[in-house]
Parts: C-alpha cells; sequence; structure tokens
C-alpha cells in the first residue's frame, strides 16, 4: 500500500551507500525486476548495469554552493541539467533513480529539490535510500562522516549482507543504525533482496506524510556524543504560535543548520484546524499546511531533528517556548 | 460580433495571414535557419522538422532527444542525448562525432567551425565536420557561443565562462571568473562584453577591456534566453513578466534601470531573439503569447496569442530579417514571414 503520486511530477529516488555495500546491485535488482515501470538512472560510472527497457544517464556530480549567503546550500548543478533534458523527451518515464558516489554527502541531492524553481516544478524527491554493509559498517562509521550521513538522511535503509553476520552482531549493527536515525524503514536483506515496492514511491519528502512514521513519542536513551550523528524527537500537546516558532526554526537553521541533517514537523498552529507541515535539509526549509486533522487522531506539534551536537535541554526549551 | 472575439482573433493576425504553422508533438528545444532558407526545429522527440516554403519534413536525427541545434555552412548541426553529434543537410543525416554516453548539450557553428559541448569538453570541427581541437573545462559546460565574427569561442560552467580563440595554437583560455553556477552566455556582437545567466535569479557580466564586473539582478525566475541587439546597445532577457532589456551604452547597464516592455500579465517571458538588424526583439511567454517589440518606440506588435500552444521555448530569426521561427513545449510551431506582401 505505498503512496501513489499526488501529481504528474516524476518521483525521484535517491539512492546512497557507502562502496561496496551492495548500491549496484541493489539498482540491477530494481531495473531487471518486472514492474512494468520504465526509469532514468543518474550514474557516475558506467558499471554493471543490466538495462534493457531503461535509460541510463552518465553524469559527472557537479556540486557547487549557492550564492545566497547559506554557507551549507550546496546543489548539484548536473542534476538539474539532466532533469531538464529528460522532461524535453516525448517518452516520460515513471521515476528517476538517483545513484551517488559512495563517499557522496547526501545533503547536494536533496537540497537541490528543495532549491532549483524548474527542478520543483517537474519532479518531487520520494525517498532516500541508504544501502549499509552490516559486516564494515561499524568501520566504516569510525572512519567516516559520510557514513553517519548517509543513514542520517535515509528515508529508507536497506541493511544489506546479513548472512555474513551473526544474529547478535545483526542486532547491533541495527541498534548501531537507530542510535543515528531512529525514523527510517529499515529492510534486512542479503543480496539487496528487497522488493521494488519497498523502496521507490515511498512519498517521504512528502510533506503530508513528513511524520507517517514517527512512532509514537519516544523517550530518548541514547548517549549522545557530541560528533555522533542522533535523532531527537519533541511533541508539545499545547497549540503554538505560528510567528514564534517561525522565529525559533529561522534562527536554529541559521545557527546550526550545517548540524542539522534533517529537520521534520507537524504543527497545530493555534485558531487552524489544519496540519502544518515543516521539513528542512540543513538550513534549507519548506513548508505548507496539508489538510485538518484526522478524526481520532491526537492534536499536538511533534518536531524530529537528526544531526550533530544536539542539545536536547536546548532544543526542547526552544520548541517548548513556541506554545502561544 | 466585435469585442472579445474580434480581440483576441487579432492576436493571431500575423500567424493567421503571415505563417506556416504546424503542430509536431513534441517539444521544440530549438529553431534555426539554414543557409537554403529552410527552417529548422529540434525536438524532444529526436527528430528534426524542417519548414522549406509551406512544406514540412521529418527527418530521425538522434536516438532519444535532440537537446541543441545550430544552422552551419551546409544545413542544420544537431547535438542529442544519445551522444551523437549530427549533421542533416539535403535529407540525409552524417555522425559528425559520437562522444558514447555523454549528452550534447551545446551546439554553435559559424560557415568556418562547430563548437560542440558534451559534458566538461567542447570539440571544435572545421567545416568538413573534422575535428581540430577538443577544450577542457573545470566543469561540465551549460553554455556555448561563437563570438559575431566567429574568432573567440565563450563557455559557461560553474565559476564563471571561459574564452577561447578559435585559431590559437596553443589553448590557454582567458579565464572570466565570478562565484557560483552559470548556465548560459552571451558575447555582444562588438566583442566588448560578455553575459552569463546565474543559477541564482541573476546575470554576471564582464567588459573584456578592463574586466569590470557587471551584476544584473531582480529576476523573479532563471534567465534562459539573452540576446544582444545588432548594434550591442541592448541586452534582451528572459525570465520576468516583461521582456528585460539592460542598456549597454552610456555607462549602462552598471547604475541604470532596464527598459521592461510588454509586460503586464501573469506570464513570464520565457525567451527572447534581437532582430538581427533593427532595434527590435521578438519575445515569446510562458502563456504561448509572441510578439515583436520596436525597443527605441515601445511599440508592440502580437505575432501569436496567448492560450493553447504551451510556453515559448524557442525562437529564431532568419538573418535577412523578414521571417521568425518559433516554436513551444507542446510542439506548435512556426514561421513568420514579415515581408511586403
Amino acid at each position: 500500500m505505498s503512496a501513489s503520486p499526488t501529481s504528474d511530477q516524476v518521483p525521484v529516488t535517491v539512492l546512497t551507500g557507502y562502496l561496496g555495500a551492495g548500491k549496484t546491485t541493489l539498482l540491477n535488482r530494481i531495473l531487471s525486476e518486472q514492474h512494468g515501470r520504465r526509469y532514468a538512472v543518474v550514474v557516475n560510472e558506467f558499471g554493471e548495469l543490466g538495462i534493457d527497457n531503461d535509460l541510463v544517464v552518465d553524469t559527472d556530480e557537479e556540486v557547487f554552493e549557492m550564492n545566497n549567503g547559506c554557507i551549507c546550500c550546496t546543489v548539484r548543478g548536473d542534476l538539474i541539467r539532466i532533469v531538464g533534458g529528460l522532461m524535453k523527451r516525448r517518452d516520460k518515464f515513471d521515476g528517476i533513480i538517483i545513484e551517488t558516489t559512495g563517499l557522496a554527502n547526501p545533503a547536494p541531492v536533496a537540497q537541490t529539490f528543495f532549491v532549483d524553481e524548474d527542478v520543483r516544478a517537474r519532479t518531487r524527491l520520494d525517498a532516500i535510500v541508504t544501502v549499509v554493509d552490516a559486516k564494515h559498517l561499524p568501520a566504516r562509521l569510525a572512519d567516516s562522516h559520510e557514513a553517519a550521513d548517509q543513514i542520517a538522511f535515509a528515508d529508507v535503509i536497506v541493511l544489506n549482507k546479513t548472512d555474513l553476520v551473526t544474529p547478535a552482531e545483526l542486532e547491533a549493527v541495527e541498534a548501531k543504525i537507530r542510535e543515528i536515525n531512529r525514523f527510517a524503514v529499515i529492510h534486512r536483506a542479503d543480496h539487496a533482496n528487497v522488493p521494488v515496492t519497498d523502496l521507490l514511491n515511498q512519498g517521504a519528502f512528502d510533506l503530508d506524510r513528513v511524520l507517517a512514521r514517527v512512532p509514537e513519542f519516544l523517550t530518548d536513551d541514547a548517549h549522545e556524543h557530541n560528533d555522533d550523528v542522533t535523532s531527537l524527537s519533541f511533541a508539545v500537546e499545547e497549540d503554538l504560535d505560528a510567528e514564534k516558532f517561525n522565529a525559533w526554526i529561522g534562527a536554529l537553521l541559521a545557527e546550526q543548520g550545517a548540524d542539522l541533517l534533517r529537520t521534520k514537523g507537524i504543527l497545530a498552529y493555534k485558531d487552524d484546524d489544519r496540519r502544518f507541515a515543516f521539513q528542512a535539509v540543513h538550513m534549507i526549509a519548506d513548508g505548507a499546511y496539508i489538510g485538518p486533522w484526522r478524526p481520532g487522531e491526537k492534536r499536538e506539534s511533534r518536531i524530529v531533528f537528526i544531526g550533530r551536537n544536539l542539545n536536547r535541554p536546548r532544543l526542547r526549551r526552544g520548541f517548548e517556548a513556541c506554545r502561544a | 460580433m466585435p469585442g472579445l472575439s474580434a480581440h483576441v482573433s487579432s492576436a493571431d493576425h500575423i500567424l493567421e495571414t503571415r505563417a506556416s504553422s504546424h503542430d509536431l508533438g513534441a517539444h521544440v528545444v530549438a529553431c534555426a535557419f539554414a543557409p537554403d532558407g529552410s527552417a529548422g526545429f529540434a525536438l524532444g522527440d529526436g527528430t528534426l522538422r524542417i519548414a522549406a516554403d509551406a512544406a514540412w519534413t521529418s527527418i530521425a536525427a538522434h536516438e532519444g532527444a535532440v537537446l541543441a541545434l545550430a544552422a552551419d555552412a551546409r544545413g542544420f548541426v544537431t547535438g542529442g542525448d544519445d551522444g551523437k553529434l549530427q549533421r542533416i543537410a539535403g535529407g540525409e543525416v552524417t555522425t559528425l562525432a559520437d562522444f558514447g554516453s555523454r549528452w550534447v548539450e551545446q551546439v554553435a557553428a559559424t560557415r568556418t567551425h562547430i563548437a560542440a559541448g558534451y559534458g566538461k569538453r567542447v570539440a571544435v570541427l572545421d567545416a568538413a565536420g573534422k575535428t581540430i581541437k577538443t577544450l577542457e573545462h573545470p566543469s561540465s559546460v551549460t553554455g556555448l557561443v561563437f563570438d559575431a565574427k566567429g574568432k573567440r569561442i565563450g563557455a559557461s560552467h560553474v565559476n564563471g565562462a571561459s574564452l577561447w580563440f578559435v585559431a590559437a595554437k596553443t589553448d590557454n583560455p582567458r579565464k572570466l571568473e565570478w562565484k557560483g553556477s552559470h548556465t548560459g552566455i552571451a558575447i555582444s556582437p562588438d566583442g566588448e562584453n560578455v553575459v552569463t545567466a546565474m543559477q541564482e535569479n541573476a546575470l554576471h557580466g564582464w567588459r573584456l577591456s578592463d574586466g569590470q564586473h557587471m551584476r544584473m539582478s531582480g529576476y523573479p525566475a532563471k534567465t534562459k534566453a539573452l540576446s544582444f541587439s545588432r548594434n550591442s546597445k541592448w541586452l534582451a532577457t528572459s525570465g520576468a513578466e516583461s521582456i528585460v532589456l539592460w542598456p549597454f551604452f552610456g555607462g549602462g547597464p552598471m547604475g541604470k534601470a532596464p527598459t521592461e516592455l510588454a509586460g503586464g500579465d501573469a506570464a513570464f517571458c520565457t525567451f527572447v531573439a534581437c532582430h538581427p538588424q533593427h532595434e527590435a526583439v521578438a519575445a515569446g511567454f510562458s502563456d504561448g503569447m509572441v510578439v515583436l517589440a520596436d525597443i527605441g518606440s515601445e511599440r508592440i506588435l502580437p505575432v501569436a496569442g496567448p492560450g493553447g500552444r504551451g510556453a515559448v521555448t524557442a525562437l529564431a530569426w532568419h538573418p535577412d530579417g523578414a521571417r521568425l521561427a518559433l516554436g513551444t513545449e507542446t510542439g506548435f510551431a512556426a514561421v513568420v514571414d514579415f515581408s511586403k506582401q
């Protein structure tokens, strides 16, 4: 029961993962499965992809900073051009899959879909899927920032190569992933055997699904180290004041945007019966009303932070101070 | 009955009385006039459609989409997302170069040379189609032009533009630097100024004589089309609700406000092409409207009315200035004849 696209915008899936985690295997599975759909696949190196029906686009990741005074606002110029080119074709695609290089930071890809007006008009970022290697993840986390960033950005995590570890090791690695990002859906796999329906068309970036998967408010028991990526969530039962929230989140993203990898929230503003959905990638934010609170749904404001150097008491106080 | 219907039909009057038009059924990526006077329309379905007098023909040029088109000494040259650079002349397709998995996103040509941008490289070919050199850039080439004399090639990319001499023995470009992503380029016909479009809804310029930087901003959308008037006095641009013309005289554009023509409606200007002789500009809008604007008198002549045809994506003048080719994102195309009838 995956989400159906809400418009004619082409859904885009970003596939990240460290070298050797199994990205190419997963991509081949997606492309060889008989799903009757046609994808454009953007890759950095023509590898051993088995393509019949799909289009493969070869590119170099070209990341540049926007001249908008925001130091962490970087976008992929090559993707802007490729999306523009694909939209000129008469044969339209059911989706676009973007594979990033093993060491890539997912932020520029995600921010491209927030920042560029033409890309926004034609496509929608559907989900970030991160492939991790169950056996080697602990070593990767120890020796690079990127491995943690890729998990932090993920909406869906394919925990691959489970056949190479013991059940105890698997539990430990999954717990480690949860410390970084407790909101992503984890699929255990070997040889990347995950059904395509669990990867594509997830609607994870749709504002009305922003917190669909957030479990009920969790009490946090993770230990926070300054440099580790962690995730925090807060809930407030009283209505919020929109101006206070905007002032707070604006200042927070400006000050700490480099550390805040992803921020998501569903907010209940005073005197408004609609839910307000908010999300940000670093400093780049987006928000919209997404319809009324559903019958039986608890009217409360929730916010999630995934990032580094998260100061729990300070963030909680800041969020709670937005009460109307 | 006079009134609205009469008004609507008058907006299309020129299209109805002075044009050969056709619904081509695919995104018009670019249009150009070949030396034999025929108009070519490059389409997103991989074909080149050619209008000669009132006859329209279709030629399969690329596997996927045609991404770029130019007219050269013999006919048309196209680049596609199949990695090929093709020449279409005399009804035949010849492959001039095959760049494999790289899209050929930029093509420019003069009577003596062809330039094709694929990824970070630009191949320069002679008129016979033989590759004579390859120019390397720091990032993908997003815009490619020859100057009016055909002696220099300008290429835009991340952090600026590169200016190359076609005939140089050693290939060191003049680097025009400005931080950011530059997405298109124009060189004034007098060879004095280079202007690029930028990701941030602004233009950047360099005066070549002294390297003076120019910044032109305030656009609500990205500028995709840049066109200098023949006398180099005006730079016409898309990206606003009107045709925005920057004055490149009397000390401008620094400290001068641009002239805005044909504005007022909610539609955005999506393409501009200055007349090859006069101080006039043809402009297309997001609602399909096409106008011819006389810059000095600010008079506007409607060529195609708004509605039903999709955003204008291509405009090109025949060098004689009597004919205008136009195309839209939904595949409407026309060749308009302005000569005395």
